[in-house]
C-alpha cells in the first residue's frame, strides 16, 4: 500500500438524539441540508477539496442510510483503488469487540486501518458541522508550528462561549489552556472539534487514553487536556468564516435558513469551492400554472403547483394545488397534498401530509426558532389533521 | 441483457436547427433544461438493460465527450462492457441525409467484431423519448427475425413527412420501405419507421462487408435492397416520440415537457433519463420572484417573471424581467425590466436591461452563444 501524508478520521457514529425525530431513522450526517445536501456532503467536500484521498468513516448509530449514501465516495472523487472512502463500524476480533465508547475509543479501535497507510498526520474531523474547509492550509499550519496537535479553533461571542470548549492561547497561537464548556470562559475561543495530530502523538495518546479507567474516551473531555498537561505542543489555527454545528431542531433550522441569504452565511453558490453530493435526483423542477414561490431554495425533481415562501425544498417535493409552505424545510421526496397549510416545520423524508392539513406554529410571535414542528421521515399524516405549535 | 449491444448514431449533419447546431452535433443539443438529445437515446438502451453502447459521433465530438465522459452517468463506466466513443466518418455533402451510414459502422468494425452479443440495437439521435426495448426484443427472438424495425402509425402528414413507410404483412413481416412523398392526408393510419431497428450482429457485418466498396450507402437502403432474402419484421412503438428537425419542433418539443402527461412518460417514469451530474446548487427564488407554468434546472436565481418556459442551469432573471414561452439555455443572463416572449437563447446570452425581444409563435427567434443584446 502506498504511504499516504494524511488521512482523515470522520466521526459519524452519533445519533444526534437533539435532533429528535429527524434522527430517528438516520444518523445526524446524513441528514439533509440547504435542499439537496445532505450535512455530511460538508467534510468529505472539504476533504475533496483538500487534496486528502483517504477517509475512514466511523458509523456506529443507524448507519445504513449514510452508507448507502456514501456508496463507494465516488460523489467527492473518494472512489480509489489505495485510499478512498472506508466505512468503519464497530466489530469483533478474536477475543473481543465492542462498541465505540467515545470519539477517542472508536479511533483507537481502528488503528490497525489507519496504521495500513502508515500516515505522518492523521485529520480527526467531525461529519456533522457545516462549514468550508481547505485542511491543507490547516497542514501547513501544523507543520510551520512543528505541533503535536492542532485545533481548528472560532472566535464566538462571549455570551455563547459557555457551550463550547474554550481555548486560551500565547500570541504564538500555541494553547495555554482548555476549558470545557466553562461557566467562566477565559477566551471567546472555541475549539471546532477538528484536531489535526502527528500520528505517533495520536498513537500514543489513544493508547493511554484506553488504559485510563476513569476516562469517556472523548478527545474534547480527555484525550486534548491530558496531552496539554503533558506539555505537548498544542496550537490554536485560527479558523475564519461560516461554521455551525446543527445539533439542535433550532440551530439546525436556523442553519437552513441562513442560507436562504446567500451573503451571510455559507455561499452555496460559490464555484470554486463546490459542495459534492450523492445527487441522484436529475430532473429540472417544475412550477405549476397557479403556483407562486418566492424567497426559497427550490431544488432538482420538485413539483410545485402551491405556494412556497421562506422555504427549502430537498429534490424530489411535491406541493399539491392550492397549498402553502411558508418558513419550513421540506426533504426529499416530500409530498404534501392539496389545500394543506404548513408554516414553520420541518418535513421528514417520503413523509406524505395529505390534503386539508394545517401545521403551524401555536403563537405566532414566537422568536424566530421556537414554535417549530417537526413530522418525522416515512410518515403519513391524515387528510384533516391539525398541529400546533413546536 | 447480454445479447444485445448498442448503437447510436450521433453524427447527424443538420443545419436545419440553425445557430443551435452551429458549433455543436445534433446529439450534444440541449434539451429540456437539464438534458442533451443524446441523454434519450443513451438511457433507453441503459434502462433496458443494455451495457455496451458505441456512440457515432461527427469529426467535431468535443462537446459530446465532454458531456459523457467515460459513461459513469449511465452506468457505462465499467469493466465489462461499457460506453464506446466511435469517430464516424466525413461525410461529403451527399452524405447529409442519410440517417445510418454504412461507412461510419465500417470504421469503427472492431467495436462489432469484438462483441460475441447476438443482436445489435440502433438508433438515431434527433428523438425524444423514453422506451424500453425489451419487449421489442422478446419479439424479435420470437419471430427469429433478421431485422425488427420499430414503427409507430399515423394519418398526420407533419408527423409522416421525411419518415419511412412500411408496407406490413401477415403477422408483422415487412414487404416494402418508402420514402414518404405524399403531402395530402392520408385516409388511413400508416405505419411509419422512427430510426430504430434490432438487427442481428452478424448479418450487419456480412452487410457492412458486402457495401465496403460502395461509399454511400445507408443501412436502410441496404435492407431495402435485400428484403426479399431477409426475415424483416415491424414491432409496434406505443410511446411518445418527438422528433426534432427543425428549430420549431426544437421549439415545440421543449414545451411538450409542460404538458404533464408527456413530463411524466418521458421524466417522471420509473426508467429515468440520465444524465451529467454537475453538483450545483438548488434554484433561487427571491422575493421578487414570480414563475408559472415552467420548468427549471439548478443554479438558476429568479428575481422577475418567467411564464410557460424552460430554463437551463445557471440562469439568472434579474427583477422586472419578463420572459414568457421561451426557452433559455445554461448561464443566460437577463437584465432588469427586460422583456423576452417566443425567444431561444443559446448559453451565455446576456440581455441589457430594459431590452426586448420577441419571436413569433411559428417562429421563435434564436439568439446565438455568448451574444449580448
Amino acid at each position: 500500500m502506498l504511504k499516504k501524508e494524511c488521512i482523515a478520521m470522520l466521526l459519524a457514529g452519533g445519533q444526534g438524539s437533539r435532533l429528535g425525530c429527524l434522527t430517528r431513522n438516520i444518523a445526524k450526517p446524513a441528514v439533509s441540508f440547504g435542499g439537496k445536501y445532505r450535512i455530511i456532503d460538508f467534510s468529505l467536500s472539504n476533504c475533496a477539496h483538500s487534496n486528502i484521498d483517504t477517509v475512514g468513516i466511523l458509523t456506529q448509530y443507524k448507519p445504513f442510510i449514510l452508507n448507502s449514501y456514501i456508496g463507494t465516495g465516488s460523489a467527492w472523487d473518494l472512489d480509489r483503488a489505495s485510499g478512498g472512502v472506508n466505512i468503519l463500524p464497530p466489530y469483533m476480533g478474536e477475543t473481543e469487540g465492542s462498541w465505540y465508547k467515545g470519539t477517542a475509543n472508536a479511533i483507537y479501535q481502528n488503528m490497525n486501518f489507519i496504521d495500513h497507510y502508515d500516515p505522518d498526520y492523521v485529520l480527526v474531523i467531525s461529519g456533522d458541522h457545516i462549514y468550508k474547509m481547505n485542511y491543507a492550509t490547516l497542514l501547513e499550519f501544523h507543520k510551520e508550528k512543528e505541533a503535536d496537535v492542532t485545533l481548528s479553533t472560532l472566535e464566538v461571542p462571549m455570551e455563547d462561549a459557555s457551550r463550547f470548549g474554550i481555548l486560551s492561547v500565547d500570541e504564538g497561537n500555541r494553547i495555554t489552556k482548555f476549558q470545557e464548556k466553562p461557566l467562566r470562559p477565559e477566551s471567546n475561543l472555541a475549539s471546532m472539534g477538528i484536531y489535526l495530530f502527528s500520528w505517533p502523538v495520536l498513537k500514543k495518546a489513544l493508547y493511554e487514553d484506553e488504559m485510563d479507567k476513569n476516562s469517556v474516551h472523548d478527545f474534547g473531555k480527555n484525550v486534548i487536556p491530558a496531552l496539554l498537561n503533558q506539555g505537548r505542543k498544542l496550537y490554536a489555527y485560527p479558523f475564519q468564516g461560516y461554521w455551525k454545528d446543527v445539533g439542535t431542531i433550532e440551530s439546525y433550522y436556523e442553519a437552513n435558513m441562513e442560507s436562504l441569504r446567500p451573503q451571510k452565511s455559507i455561499n452555496l453558490f460559490d464555484p470554486e469551492f463546490r459542495i459534492y453530493s450523492n445527487d441522484m435526483v436529475q430532473t429540472p423542477h417544475y412550477v405549476g400554472t397557479k403556483a407562486k414561490i418566492e424567497n426559497s431554495l427550490i431544488s432538482n425533481g420538485c413539483i410545485i403547483l402551491g405556494e412556497v415562501s421562506n422555504s427549502i425544498l430537498a429534490p424530489g417535493v411535491y406541493v399539491g394545488e392550492e397549498s402553502q409552505v411558508k418558513d419550513s424545510i421540506l426533504l426529499h421526496h416530500a409530498i404534501i397534498h392539496a389545500k394543506t397549510h404548513i408554516e414553520k416545520a420541518i418535513i421528514g423524508e417520503k413523509t406524505e401530509i395529505l390534503s386539508h392539513c394545517q401545521i403551524q406554529p401555536k403563537d405566532k410571535k414566537n422568536s424566530a426558532h421556537s414554535g417549530i414542528t417537526v413530522i418525522q421521515d416515512h410518515h403519513i399524516v391524515t387528510e384533516g389533521t391539525v398541529f400546533e405549535a413546536g | 441483457m447480454r445479447s444485445i449491444i448498442g448503437i447510436i448514431f450521433g453524427n447527424t449533419r443538420s443545419d436545419l436547427l440553425q445557430g443551435l447546431t452551429q458549433e455543436r452535433p445534433i446529439a450534444a443539443v440541449p434539451f429540456g433544461g437539464k438534458f442533451r438529445l443524446l441523454d434519450f437515446a443513451l438511457s433507453s438502451l441503459v434502462n433496458s438493460g443494455i451495457r455496451t453502447v458505441g456512440l457515432i459521433t461527427p469529426q467535431h465530438y468535443r462537446p459530446v465527450l465532454d458531456h459523457t465522459g467515460a459513461g459513469k452517468d449511465w452506468y457505462l463506466d465499467r469493466k465489462s462492457g461499457g460506453l464506446f466513443i466511435l469517430p464516424g466518418a466525413i461525410h461529403g455533402l451527399t452524405g447529409g441525409q442519410s440517417k445510418f451510414p454504412l461507412k461510419d459502422m465500417g470504421l469503427n468494425i472492431e467495436f462489432l467484431e469484438k462483441d460475441v452479443s447476438e443482436n445489435v440495437i440502433i438508433t438515431y439521435c434527433n428523438q425524444v423519448y423514453n422506451i424500453n426495448y425489451h419487449d421489442t426484443l422478446i419479439f424479435h427472438e420470437k419471430k427469429q427475425s433478421d431485422i425488427t424495425l420499430i414503427y409507430k402509425e399515423s394519418d398526420n402528414p407533419r408527423e409522416l413527412e421525411g419518415r419511412t413507410i412500411l408496407s406490413l404483412g401477415e403477422g408483422q413481416t415487412v414487404h416494402a420501405l418508402e420514402e414518404n412523398e405524399a403531402q395530402e392526408t392520408s385516409p388511413s393510419l400508416k405505419p411509419y419507421f422512427v430510426d430504430m431497428l434490432i438487427i442481428r450482429r452478424k448479418l450487419l457485418l456480412e452487410i457492412i462487408e458486402g457495401y465496403k466498396t460502395i461509399d454511400t450507402i445507408d443501412l436502410l437502403d441496404s435492407i431495402r435492397e435485400n428484403l426479399s432474402i431477409l426475415s424483416v419484421f415491424a414491432f409496434l412503438a406505443n410511446a411518445y416520440i418527438g422528433r426534432i428537425r427543425s428549430i420549431a419542433d426544437y421549439f415545440n418539443r421543449n414545451m411538450d415537457l409542460l404538458d404533464p402527461e408527456i413530463c411524466a412518460e418521458l421524466l417522471l417514469s420509473k426508467n429515468r433519463i440520465y444524465t451529467k451530474v454537475r453538483d450545483k446548487s438548488p434554484t433561487f427564488y427571491s422575493s421578487t420572484a414570480n414563475v408559472r407554468d415552467s420548468l427549471l434546472t439548478c443554479e438558476c436565481s429568479i428575481e422577475g417573471e418567467v411564464e410557460h418556459s424552460i430554463l437551463s442551469r445557471g440562469v439568472m432573471i434579474k427583477s422586472g424581467a419578463k420572459i414568457k414561452n421561451s426557452i433559455l439555455l445554461q448561464k443566460c443572463i437577463i437584465g432588469p425590466d427586460a422583456v423576452l416572449e417566443n425567444v431561444i437563447l443559446d448559453k451565455f446570452v446576456e440581455i441589457k436591461e430594459g431590452n426586448v425581444l420577441k419571436g413569433s409563435g411559428d417562429n421563435p427567434l434564436v439568439i446565438s452563444k455568448k451574444s449580448i443584446i
